[in-house]
């Protein structure tokens, strides 16, 4: 399975209710499967009307199914399936989140391990560019969450579906797919919301500010390169306003 | 041809309006005859993607006391560019920009079609959503944990331009500073100390100061919306510091003795709250939002004492006159209802603790404002965090499910006047009851035109800040009573009568003795079944309804057993939350909350719906059940013996793996979209928990009758209530008695 359709399994998972501390606690559904919007299937809404039958009539008995023998202890088994499982039917594929049988998917390995220098110099990339429009302080206080997402990241302390969001989350800004990117932040503050919520609201932040620049103050990389690859920079860009500096009609946004 | 089942779907469809008769009497004692009284649920804002609103302002009839909206119903002069208004035959001239209409070529308002159909009119800036927490740290850490972190997840969930503001109390109240930078710095007051509205704003610098003993004027409104910004502020800017601050919240730190409850000013922080929105944002779209995990037990509006050792009221309690806070707290948190729905602000109360927390007083809140009531056992629950994360689920368009400052306006015709009501608070499941009386004498001539017309215009303002007005405008035709009976009765639709009655039922259960309502609806139900039965005098075996009735009396059966009419088995605070959600949902979830659905699920066939009743639960199948509140799942005694056994886990009984998980994926549905989100049980035969379903199924075996019948065939129930025959029995006696 590639790193995609595991990050889209790892969106759409459903985790048992808290049974200790609230009676009968309902299952809690991730961000991707509650604001998935498939079509309903099934409405249970019929009811049946009662027999009319007189008064004093018990109802119909319904009819029950007879057992094989029953073996000395304990109840018949169930039937069998009429015909052998065609075969690859064996182990049926694990369908999208059914409750009480599926876990957290918690891999310990994968090919796609995103990467924590890809996903803070693409922070870092972001924030450089907002320092010049967004006021020093906000600036300061996103750079400082950043800190804490990186220190926590190279301590151990993130969990794998947290550090591969966080990966398609910092390509997705790379690109300049804002609306995606904030989508990412959105279903990690719901799903992961310990883990995350000390500095998500710095990248939410971040999100926000850097969609907002003038596109000069971008290169936006327009090839979704993956997080392992720099992403391409003023000094790499031969029209960037770093490279001439000559003509004031040309270096607009960096002059002093 | 269309049956009236298909029609009553059709209009329900379009309008969001079912009435209980589809045929209406011609004169008042007509209509008192039917039993029922002419009523609908209507739902002002129901989802219609197929909808796009026009963005032009409605065309109103001239007629001062009429302004009727243009809608299909109205005569059409389209050579003269005239139109005739429906309600009140005012003729009336199309505006200029209209003068390109014709008969191939009309405007949407006109069009059978476009019974109802919504207008954006922005009218002055749009006016940014509010959202003011007011939270409780009187929590246990792990709740306070909890309750922080979904905060903090909700400004995520939160418009970027939606303005947020914070109040926390505990013994005392705190208003707190939004400032961008520096210290963080908040306002204090005293919990036990009842204040008035400009005493508040006063304190909080809303006001402008007092020059040589003059009364402190409100500030200009742009000056107070500057002031107002150190509490309210725009979440785009200070979400990182509210964050922070949010992360920092402690519990409260007065120290609570051995047998004593912590000392919760909830009555003194919702006053400040409403104040506060009142003096800053009046008349724009506003949530408070109350998160509390306990009972308020000091100063105003406190609905119980700190001694642990005084419980707090039951129901025999307020029966015996024994409730000694109950009046004084419920005035309280009334009036402060009432100053919110004036100004258009909602109050959601979001209540998570294992004991009461006060709701049957503090209900008015959320139900006069039209604010949410969630109730958990605690905040570190999935019932709670997702409910919450559900308060601002999206539409199609990326819209919150959200609308505020409404009014409803209703047109009858020939009446001359209108209703209008406010609906503070509206989403797109909000239903509302209306209530008909027809006023015509008897014997009266049938109205000229044969058709009575009713037309809605809800206006309010949308959660992407426009303004704007639905208008639904439907008719029915009259009928002669007399000559036209069968006609009346075969119009009339059984299920929305069951919730418009029941809602009556719950509106007099409030307000009156409980038995009484029970007679009551006992009486109503003989009277419909002597009206409309077909029976011999006093021969009940011969007594029949028809099919538009069938279901009525069994409806009525069941919702004398909820828990909307039977209070003893549940707290007052349990009574007040389920009587909330009942008188605001659409007509399926209502029915739903009234006749629990139940559907088997076994190796015989697809799962079908079976008898809410005792019969029905087999050793060898799985049921379903869902009360609204509650999603059971019950596996029968052969089913839980061969799940025990692992049979399951054996390619050869794949099929009862598929069986087991058949009721989970159904039941996954309801879960991932219902608000609130419901308790989830998952039981057996024999298991504690089964109790949710035995104490919903009609007792049709009991161990009173259970041997009589000499046939074992479902599950015995131990209760003296009586069953579904035995009821029916009665009615049926008594409607066919000649005594009556």
């Amino acid at each position: 399975m590639d790193g995609d359709s595991r990050a889209k399994m790892e969106d759409m998972f459903i985790k048992p209710g808290n049974q200790e501390r609230g009676w009968n606690d309902p299952p809690q559904f991730s961000y991707g499967l509650q604001t998935a919007h498939g079509p309903r299937k099934n409405l249970l809404t019929k009811r049946v009307a009662p027999p009319a039958a007189g008064p004093g009539a018990p109802p119909p008995a319904p009819p029950s199914f007879s057992p094989l023998a029953p073996p000395p202890c304990g109840p018949a088994p169930p039937p069998r399936c009429q015909a052998p499982p065609p075969p690859g039917m064996a182990t049926p594929p694990p369908p999208p989140g059914p409750i009480a049988s599926q876990r957290e998917p918690d891999s310990s390995q994968s090919e796609s391990e995103p990467d924590v220098e890809g996903v803070v110099s693409a922070l870092n990339w972001a924030l450089g560019a907002c320092r010049q429009a967004v006021p020093g302080q906000v600036c300061d206080d996103i750079a400082k969450r950043v800190g804490v997402l990186e220190a926590g990241w190279r301590s151990g302390r993130l969990s794998l579906p947290v550090r591969r969001r966080m990966g398609t989350l910092t390509r997705e800004l790379q690109s300049g797919h804002w609306d995606s990117a904030d989508e990412i932040h959105r279903s990690l503050m719901v799903d992961h919301v310990t883990e995350v919520s000390q500095w998500m609201v710095g990248v939410k932040r971040l999100i926000a500010e850097t969609r907002n620049l003038s596109p000069e103050l971008l290169e936006l990389d327009q090839d979704p390169a993956g997080p392992d690859q720099d992403p391409a920079g003023p000094d790499q860009d031969p029209a960037g306003p770093d490279q001439d500096p000559a003509g004031p009609e040309e270096t607009t946004s960096s002059q002093s | 041809m269309t049956t009236y089942q298909e029609f009553i779907q059709q209009n329900e469809d379009r309008d969001g309006v079912r009435f209980s008769w589809n045929l209406w009497p011609s004169s008042r004692l007509e209509a008192t005859r039917l039993v029922v009284p002419v009523s609908c649920l209507f739902t002002p804002l129901k989802e219609r993607p197929d909808l796009p609103p026009v963005q032009y302002e409605p065309v109103l009839c001239s007629r001062a006391n009429c302004k009727a909206v243009l809608n299909p119903l109205c005569q059409v002069d389209f050579r003269a560019k005239i139109w005739a208004c429906n309600f009140c035959f005012q003729r009336n001239p199309f505006p200029p920009s209209y003068a390109g209409i014709s008969d191939v070529n009309q405007p949407a308002e006109l069009m059978p079609q476009f019974s109802t159909i919504e207008y954006i009119v922005q009218r002055g800036p749009p006016a940014p959503l509010i959202f003011l927490y007011v939270v409780d740290t009187c929590l246990e850490e792990e709740d306070l944990q909890a309750l922080r972190e979904s905060l903090q997840m909700s400004l995520s969930l939160l418009p970027p331009n939606a303005l947020v503001g914070l109040i926390t109390f505990g013994r005392m109240v705190q208003v707190h500073e939004l400032s961008c930078e520096g210290i963080a710095k908040s306002y204090v007051f005293r919990g036990t100390k009842e204040l008035s509205s400009k005493q508040i704003q006063e304190m909080l610098g809303l006001m402008k100061p007092t020059a040589s003993g003059q009364q402190g004027r409100p500030l200009a409104p742009q000056d107070a919306v500057a002031a107002s910004c150190r509490f309210l502020q725009p979440v785009h800017r200070v979400d990182m510091n509210l964050t922070d601050l949010l992360g920092e919240l402690q519990r409260d730190p007065w120290p609570v003795p051995q047998g004593k409850r912590p000392l919760r000013s909830t009555g003194v922080a919702l006053s400040v709250a409403v104040g506060l929105l009142e003096g800053t944002f009046p008349n724009t779209g506003a949530r408070v939002m109350l998160f509390t995990g306990g009972p308020p037990t000091q100063g105003p509006g406190m609905v119980v004492g700190d001694e642990l050792k005084t419980p707090i009221r039951s129901w025999h309690d307020i029966q015996k006159d024994n409730a000694r806070y109950l009046k004084k707290a419920t005035k309280h948190y009334e009036a402060l209802a009432n100053r919110s729905a004036v100004n258009g602000h909602s109050i959601d109360i979001y209540a998570c603790a294992l004991d009461q927390t006060g709701l049957l007083e503090m209900k008015c809140l959320a139900n006069l404002t039209g604010g949410h009531i969630v109730m958990g056992d605690s905040f570190n629950t999935s019932l709670f965090k997702q409910t919450f994360q559900r308060v601002f689920t999206k539409d199609y368009n990326g819209d919150f499910r959200m609308a505020f400052g409404g009014t409803l306006e209703i047109k009858e015709m020939g009446i001359g006047g209108t209703s209008q009501w406010k609906v503070c608070s509206l989403n797109p499941s909000t239903t509302l009851a209306m209530y008909f009386e027809v006023v015509n004498q008897h014997n009266a001539p049938i109205p000229q035109g044969g058709r009575g017309a009713i037309q809605f215009v809800t206006q309010y303002q949308h959660s992407n800040t426009q303004k704007r007005i639905r208008v639904t405008t439907i008719a029915r035709n009259w009928a002669d009573a007399q000559s036209q009976i069968q006609h009346i009765e075969g119009s009339f639709d059984q299920e929305v009568a069951a919730v418009l009655m029941a809602r009556l039922g719950v509106f007099r259960a409030e307000s009156e003795e409980g038995p009484d309502v029970l007679r009551w609806l006992d009486r109503q139900l003989i009277r419909l079944c002597q009206k409309f039965g077909q029976f011999n005098k006093d021969d009940p075996t011969s007594f029949k309804l028809s099919e538009s009735l069938s279901l009525y009396p069994q409806f009525m059966f069941h919702l004398r057993r909820s828990p909307f009419l039977q209070v003893f088995n549940n707290s007052p605070d349990e009574s007040s939350y389920y009587r909330h959600h009942f008188v605001r949902q659409d007509l399926t979830q209502s029915l739903i909350m009234i006749q629990p659905i139940l559907y088997s699920y076994s190796f015989y066939g697809p799962p079908e719906p079976v008898l809410l009743d005792s019969s029905s639960i087999l050793p060898d199948r799985i049921l379903l059940m869902d009360t609204f509140f509650q999603l059971v799942i019950y596996h029968g005694e052969t089913i839980a013996q061969w799940r025990k056994a692992g049979y399951q886990e054996m390619a050869e009984y794949e099929n009862f793996k598929q069986l087991l998980q058949a009721p989970l994926d159904d039941a996954q549905e309801i879960l991932q979209t219902r608000f609130p989100m419901p308790r989830y049980i998952d039981t057996e035969h024999g298991g504690s928990q089964a109790r949710f379903l035995l104490s919903k199924v009609n007792p049709s075996q009991t161990h009173n009758n259970l041997y009589a019948w000499g046939q074992e065939t479902g599950a015995p129930i131990l209760t003296d209530d009586v069953s579904l025959q035995v009821f029916m029995d009665h009615l049926k006696k008594l409607a066919v008695s000649s005594s009556a």
